[in-house]
């Protein structure tokens, strides 16, 4: 994952949207960030684990965390990209994880330091 | 209103928490299903919860088995707050035992609406629940005096009288009548005769332990069963009562009005099996010797003292007059 926010892609996160899921509440926000720094990277770590050692069902199970985790968020495509993940998993596909999981690291690269860009920008 | 959130995700459970604190909720957050059962099945526990689907250790769904396998508990109403969202999941969470299911990621608006559709039904069970008790205490219970009814104070002297003979203990079964009480509704009216039977109910609770039963067995006839009863005990026993009813007047609207009442006493271990209305035809007749010798005094049914039988008219003369 890169640490910057590149202004030419597309945003990650619909920030509007995530501002009307905390009802406008900043202090929350904060808080969900702090947690999502905290929590994020082992979960993509566990899922990195899980689709080497071809386990679908740790696969399933920590995506659909990180996809209702995400979806919170309001990151859209990252939260449809696990999704996938899931889906995938739940099937039985272990030939697709890999790729899927690629995916996956692309969408959701840059998205922390967005998240930060847009809270910082976001404060009273 | 409590309500619990259950979700292993805590980005999640940091959003319900603060979307549910600010709507006015009290809030307790579990990481796990096994902690949302412990915790909606506590003494006063939360009776609204949110629940994921996936969690540690138990399942949304297997919460919901568990809560509704506890029928003894008050109605938990349980949403299902999952991003799973094909309707054969939608079906499953429902059949087992959720009340409404909803997808993630959630619309606070909605949350809070459905939530509150879940406080009306609550609000209903309780008004449903209150009213089956309430129905249930009519049935059991005596309307004036609140005691228990004749059906029921005979039907527990009939398991106690049992209990008894199991536990090769005594039973002591008093039986009062309110002395001259003809009298005061002839005089004063019904309106102060049913003051002095609430009264007299009241004095007669405060005189016996919590576990002893008393009952309206008739008009101003009184039932008390006293369970594991020490045999040197119960005349002292009946003694008190009878003087807690006579130890001072019963303020009535008719003025301050001096009662008492005369007791009839037995012992279970005295009379051997014996069914529970042969038992208070004996107490009766001991009751009816205390008035036939003056009234406001305690007698015991003796099986060996039966001189003469005494007729149910004999009874009923003596207490009239």
């Amino acid at each position: 994952m890169t640490n910057k926010t590149n202004p030419l892609c597309p945003s990650r996160i619909n920030f509007s949207e995530l501002l009307a899921r905390v009802e406008n509440d900043r202090e929350l926000l904060s808080d969900l960030l702090s947690i999502f720094k905290k929590e994020f990277p082992a979960y993509v770590k566990s899922l990195r684990e899980a689709v080497v050692r071809n386990n679908v069902d740790e696969v399933a199970s920590v995506s659909h965390t990180l996809k209702g985790m995400l979806s919170n968020l309001a990151a859209a495509g990252a939260s449809a990209s696990v999704a996938r993940l899931e889906q995938l998993a739940r099937q039985g596909e272990i030939a697709l994880l890999h790729d899927a999981l690629l995916a996956f690291e692309r969408d959701v690269d840059g998205l922390l330091p967005e998240l930060e860009t847009h809270i910082a920008g976001a404060r009273p | 209103m409590k309500i619990l959130i259950a979700d292993d995700d805590a980005v999640s459970r940091r959003l319900l928490e603060r979307t549910l604190v600010r709507a006015g909720y009290d809030v307790t957050p579990v990481a796990d299903g096994r902690q949302a059962v412990a915790r909606l099945t506590e003494p006063d526990g939360p009776r609204l919860a949110l629940l994921d689907w996936m969690m540690p250790e138990i399942d949304g769904p297997g919460v919901c088995c568990e809560i509704r396998k506890r029928r003894d508990h008050n109605y938990v109403y349980m949403i299902l707050l999952t991003s799973r969202e094909s309707k054969e999941d939608v079906v499953a969470g429902l059949e087992s035992g959720a009340d409404d299911y909803l997808i993630k990621p959630f619309i606070a608006d909605e949350l809070k609406a459905r939530l509150r559709t879940g406080e009306r039904i609550l609000h209903l069970e309780d008004r449903l629940v209150e009213a089956r008790e309430q129905m249930r205490f009519k049935a059991t219970h005596d309307h004036l005096t609140s005691l228990w009814n004749r059906g029921v104070i005979v039907d527990l002297l009939r398991r106690e009288l049992i209990r008894s003979q199991r536990e090769n203990v005594c039973t002591a079964i008093i039986l009062g009548d309110v002395d001259h009480f003809k009298n005061i509704n002839d005089t004063y009216g019904h309106l102060v005769g049913d003051q002095v039977l609430r009264e007299i109910a009241r004095r007669l609770l405060l005189a016996v332990r919590s576990y002893d039963f008393v009952g309206r067995y008739g008009g101003e006839e009184f039932l008390t069963v006293l369970n594991n009863c020490r045999p040197d005990s119960a005349l002292p026993r009946a003694e008190e009562i009878r003087k807690a009813i006579c130890v001072r007047p019963v303020h009535t609207d008719a003025g301050p009005l001096s009662v008492s009442m005369s007791l009839g006493v037995l012992l279970s271990r005295d009379w051997g099996q014996r069914p529970p209305e042969e038992l208070i035809n004996e107490v009766d007749a001991a009751l009816y010797s205390a008035k036939a010798e003056g009234r406001n005094r305690v007698k015991l049914a003796k099986p060996a003292e039966r001189a003469e039988p005494v007729t149910a008219a004999q009874a009923l003369a003596e207490r009239l007059r």
